[in-house]
């Protein structure tokens, strides 16, 4: 990295990033802004950006209102929940098709991929009356049970691609070397892998916790996650936007923190393989 | 190192991956084939008389059906373009040094973890919104006419919406591939003589191709069951302006409660689905050594 | 999904509250209603409830579709989901049909179901029985701006004309500072802008169905009506009007945005309410309007009711909950804690000779009155084989009529003509009507 750059340009280049850094942003920015407004505040023309009577009363209403923390709870049984079962199952199976590669590999990954493609709207009534009639409606476990299903081929081609990466001379090497599997697994293999799977882990939290088709149609009191405690705040009479905005702000706030958080062990999978 | 007993081992690992999917993938779809041929409309109990291909006769007439199946192929498209074109420019900017590098790729990755209904109604309303909406205000602001997006241009404007939230994945995945790309070889280029527009060109977009094969499959594995955002923004409408297969499918299923004709939808959905990702597998066979 | 817990368990937990508690049962219910004011409001007040039972109840509160959607999946697959479901008048016909509702008869000592506005009675009734209790009720009437029309110099009649809404469209109509002549519904969906278009239909001597199901968007009268209403809006309504359903026109006209408004009886409270609205001080209602000679006006009625699931497994907790929030109590509950005004209206024949209600209420007298007009069981000036008055009473026509509304918001987005549009929603209600096998 020998490259020169003069000041100019540095200051050049900022600019123009933050500036279309900030306007896609600046939705979510707008959102959390306007939930600090009142109803009429939110709506007044000309708008107000920061110079506004600041409230918390939309928090309090909301609050007030629904229990945010079940939702939240759901939310993160569901995610987390759906997560760890599709790592149990994927893991092994990208394993095995990363290093012990057969001629079926390749397809039976892009059949995995093509049953993403099921239309939920079309599916919905035969799965709401299997449901009905394994006692999964409104349960957590029902659930975990789908979004690991629907999440499942995304996450064994990723650790697919990522486990491809993997050299498999590394391996060849331990073992002249005398290691046993278990070392061979604790020592070499494990190091390398774990980036790919917290990634993959990351990711599918994220597809799960805004996963909104059936989260709200399989759910009621018990097990509605924060897509549910949306769908109460959408277009109600009267105003609503400070109202909605401080429910929004909550329902994406916790994932958002997140990611912003772990985004560098998030974006080092996201690769799926195409960087070579 | 591929042994028989490794291969054994290996049958065994993918087995459970395998038949949850075969499980997930054949249940409903049998249902669905099989409630498909059936007259069965939740609303109407009683029997549910065998009408064979009635269902599918009146899912292909139906005046929507042509333009759902256009405005389907629109919204993946559109999306796909703007969110490949956008994010490579994003990422060969975010690529150049800069001050707070690290705090601008933040605010662009943002969106990605905004929930779909949240970011359409957040779009709808406080954005898009003729009279209260953010841009009626700049519009009036500067003394034009309001433009009543989701009206007029419904489909572009659910188009904006949608790729608005995947812009940050085609821009990270795009990012990574060019960190990857070898400075050396830019630099000999440069020394070569090569402008910027033929070093972009002749260099980067070749490098970027495998990494966007890869955001293409995975966007539209997404993009071909975009749902509530039509939902939350024009419910399809005005007319069927902004009707895709899958809010059609979703109209008769759900709104009518016509299961037999839903299913056929559904059935009519999940073929063009697999041809579309036969087509893309195509594309990614080649691009990608999978 | 109903966890009985037994006397005894909650003794444990509870102590001396369960030991108070007057059943011997301690159910949870899980009722599923629709976000708006009013039922946010039966919320924030079932606790009342709960500590007088002992029984808990389950809120699910969803948006008005996705709430529609949801409960008749549930009730028409016995998904067993809820115990007391927020339904429509143009559900509980149907579902009491089908047997999918509790009677509610044998309502606890003074429910005085007697009290119930007959109008409203009949429409929730099947065979006499009623199958849901009205928890508000509404016609539809306009709103309009007193300052705005004393400003032009005119007066609204008592019973205005098409002709006379037009008139005073234009007088108050002033683009230039965002004050819209008249604010109508556009949005497409049959609980919206078809709900809207039908009774305006009506109102010009039109009709969904002839005697032999035949649709009869292809009339005259059905013409004239669209156009009037495509005329008006063009000229005289705000931008985006095919976006604008019961609440985006509600947030315009509080913020002093329409000139009138034709919706809803229920939004008076709302626009009279300072809190919320900027014009509170200055809101006229007037009877519906009618083509000039037509005996129909242009007014629905509808109610939000609950209803128990048959099926349920705490039908008992369900129905005195039910009863409890339909009542004379509960009225008064809300009376004290949020004022008179802000009571549940439409329902009962007490609250409109209640002295405190009809002072507290100016829109009072037109809601009883636009209530009492609407009559379901006959809704046009010529004959028909469907009751409803904004609605056909039939499972077909949620999908036909949002269908419908689809092709009618089309040509108000101007993305075609009324011609077009009408014809359009002919075909659709063709092809529907004899996929269902009527008219055979």
């Amino acid at each position: 990295m020998a490259r020169s750059v003069t000041r100019s340009r540095k200051i050049v280049n900022t600019t123009i990033a933050w500036a279309i850094g900030l306007i896609i942003f600046f939705p979510i920015l707008w959102t959390v802004l306007t939930s600090f407004k009142t109803e009429a505040e939110a709506i007044s023309s000309p708008p107000s950006f920061l110079f506004f009577d600041w409230t918390f009363q939309n928090y309090e209403a909301v609050q007030e209102r629904s229990n945010y923390f079940r939702h939240f709870w759901n939310s993160v049984v569901i995610s987390v929940g759906s997560t760890i079962l599709g790592l149990a199952i994927a893991v092994p199976a990208a394993w095995a098709m990363a290093f012990v590669p057969g001629k079926q590999t390749k397809n039976i990954l892009m059949w995995m991929l093509s049953t993403k493609m099921l239309p939920a709207v079309g599916v919905l009534v035969p799965i709401y009356l299997l449901f009905r009639d394994m006692g999964l409606l409104d349960t957590r476990t029902g659930l975990v049970a789908v979004l690991m299903l629907i999440n499942l081929p995304i996450i064994v081609w990723m650790l697919y691609t990522y486990f491809k990466e993997i050299p498999g001379e590394i391996l060849e090497a331990a073992r002249m070397d005398g290691a046993t599997l278990r070392s061979e697994v604790t020592y070499v293999l494990l190091p390398m892998a774990v980036p790919g799977i917290a990634s993959t882990m990351l990711l599918n939290i994220i597809l799960a916790w805004n996963e909104a088709f059936w989260t709200l149609n399989l759910t009621a009191a018990n097990a509605a996650p924060l897509t549910a405690f949306i769908a109460s705040y959408s277009s109600p009479e009267g105003l609503f936007y400070a109202k909605l905005s401080a429910a929004s702000t909550m329902a994406i706030a916790p994932i958002l923190i997140m990611g912003w958080f772990s985004q560098k062990q998030l974006v080092r999978g996201l690769t799926f393989g195409a960087v070579k | 190192m591929a042994t028989q007993h490794s291969k054994a081992a290996a049958r065994l690992m993918i087995a459970p991956a395998v038949i949850v999917l075969l499980l997930w993938m054949i249940v409903p779809l049998v249902l669905t084939l099989y409630f498909s041929t059936l007259r069965y409309n939740l609303l109407m109990p009683g029997g549910t008389p065998f009408v064979g291909m009635e269902n599918y006769q009146y899912f292909f007439t139906d005046p929507a059906f042509t333009t759902a199946l256009v405005n389907t192929l629109l919204l993946v498209g559109g999306v796909l373009l703007i969110t490949i074109i956008g994010g490579t420019l994003l990422a060969l900017l975010l690529d150049q040094p800069m001050f707070g590098q690290g705090i601008v790729r933040l605010l662009v990755i943002a969106p990605f973890f905004v929930m779909p209904t949240v970011s359409a109604l957040v779009w709808k309303n406080m954005f898009m919104n003729p009279v209260n909406g953010l841009f009626a205000h700049l519009a009036r602001l500067i003394g034009i006419q309001p433009f009543d997006f989701l009206a007029v241009a419904p489909l572009a404007s659910i188009i904006l919406i949608v790729a608005w939230q995947w812009l940050p994945f085609a821009t990270l995945i795009l990012l990574t591939a060019m960190q990857s790309l070898d400075s050396e070889q830019i630099e000999a280029a440069e020394m070569d003589g090569a402008g910027a527009l033929s070093r972009f060109f002749y260099i980067v977009v070749p490098h970027l191709s495998r990494a966007a094969t890869v955001v293409i499959l995975i966007q539209t594995i997404f993009l071909l069951s975009i749902f509530a955002e039509i939902l939350v923004t024009t419910a399809g409408g005005p007319g069927v302006a902004s009707t895709n297969l899958t809010y059609l499918v979703y109209i008769q299923s759900l709104l009518q409660f016509d299961v037999g004709l839903g299913s056929a939808g559904g059935v009519v959905a999940i073929i063009l689905a697999n041809i579309v990702a036969i087509f893309l597998m195509r594309m990614i066979g080649k691009n990608l050594d999978a | 999904m109903i966890s009985k817990r037994t006397l005894l368990g909650s003794a444990v937990g509870f102590g001396l509250v369960a030991g108070l508690s007057t059943s011997a049962m301690a159910d949870t219910i899980t009722v599923a209603t629709v976000n708006n004011g009013d039922m946010i409001r039966m919320q924030q007040l079932s606790p009342q409830w709960e500590k007088e039972t002992g029984h808990t109840i389950e809120w699910v509160v969803l948006e008005e579709n996705t709430l529609r959607q949801r409960v008749t999946q549930d009730i028409a697959t016995k998904g067993g989901q809820f115990d007391v479901m927020t339904i429509g008048t143009y559900e509980v016909p149907i579902w009491a049909k089908q047997d999918w509702l509790v009677p509610l008869e044998n309502m606890p000592d003074g429910y005085d179901a007697d009290d119930i506005l007959p109008s409203i009675a009949g429409g929730l009734s099947v065979d006499g029985t009623l199958y849901a209790a009205p928890f508000y009720g509404e016609s539809s009437m306009v709103m309009y701006r007193t300052d705005l029309m004393e400003k032009a110099g005119m007066e609204m009649p008592d019973e205005p004309t098409w002709t006379d809404i037009a008139k005073a469209a234009e007088a108050m109509h002033d683009g230039e500072n965002e004050i819209y002549g008249i604010c109508l519904r556009g949005k497409p969906g049959w609980g919206e802008n078809t709900a809207f278009l039908t009774t305006m239909a009506n109102s010009f001597g039109a009709r969904w169905f002839d005697m032999d199901w035949k649709p009869q968007f292809d009339s005259p009268e059905w013409k004239e009506s669209f156009t009037t209403y495509l005329d008006l809006m063009n000229k005289y309504g705000p931008p985006g009007a095919a976006s604008n359903g019961f609440n985006e026109n509600l947030s315009l006209f509080q913020q002093g945005k329409c000139g009138m408004w034709i919706d809803a009886t229920v939004a008076a409270s709302f626009v009279t309410n300072p809190d919320d609205s900027q014009v509170a001080d200055s809101v006229g209602f007037t009877l519906a309007p009618n083509k000039e000679g037509v005996e129909k006006r242009a007014n629905w009625l509808w109610a939000w009711s609950l209803a128990i699931p048959a099926g349920t497994d705490a039908e008992q907790a369900a129905k005195d909950f039910v009863a409890w929030a339909t009542s004379k109590d509960y009225t008064e509950i809300v009376a004290e804690k949020e004022g008179w005004a802000n009571v549940p209206p439409g329902t009962r024949t007490s609250l409109y000779e209640n002295q405190d209600y009809l002072d507290a209420a100016p829109f009072a007298k037109m809601t009883l009155q636009s209530i009492e007009l609407a009559d379901p069981t006959s809704p046009t000036v010529e004959e028909v084989p469907y009751t409803g008055v904004q609605f056909v009473a039939i499972p077909e026509f949620q999908g036909i009529g949002t269908a419908v509304g689809q092709a009618l918001s089309a040509a108000l987005a101007g993305q075609s003509s009324a011609e077009e549009a009408l014809a359009q929603a002919q075909s659709i209600t063709q092809r529907e009507m004899s996929r269902a096998g009527y008219g055979k």
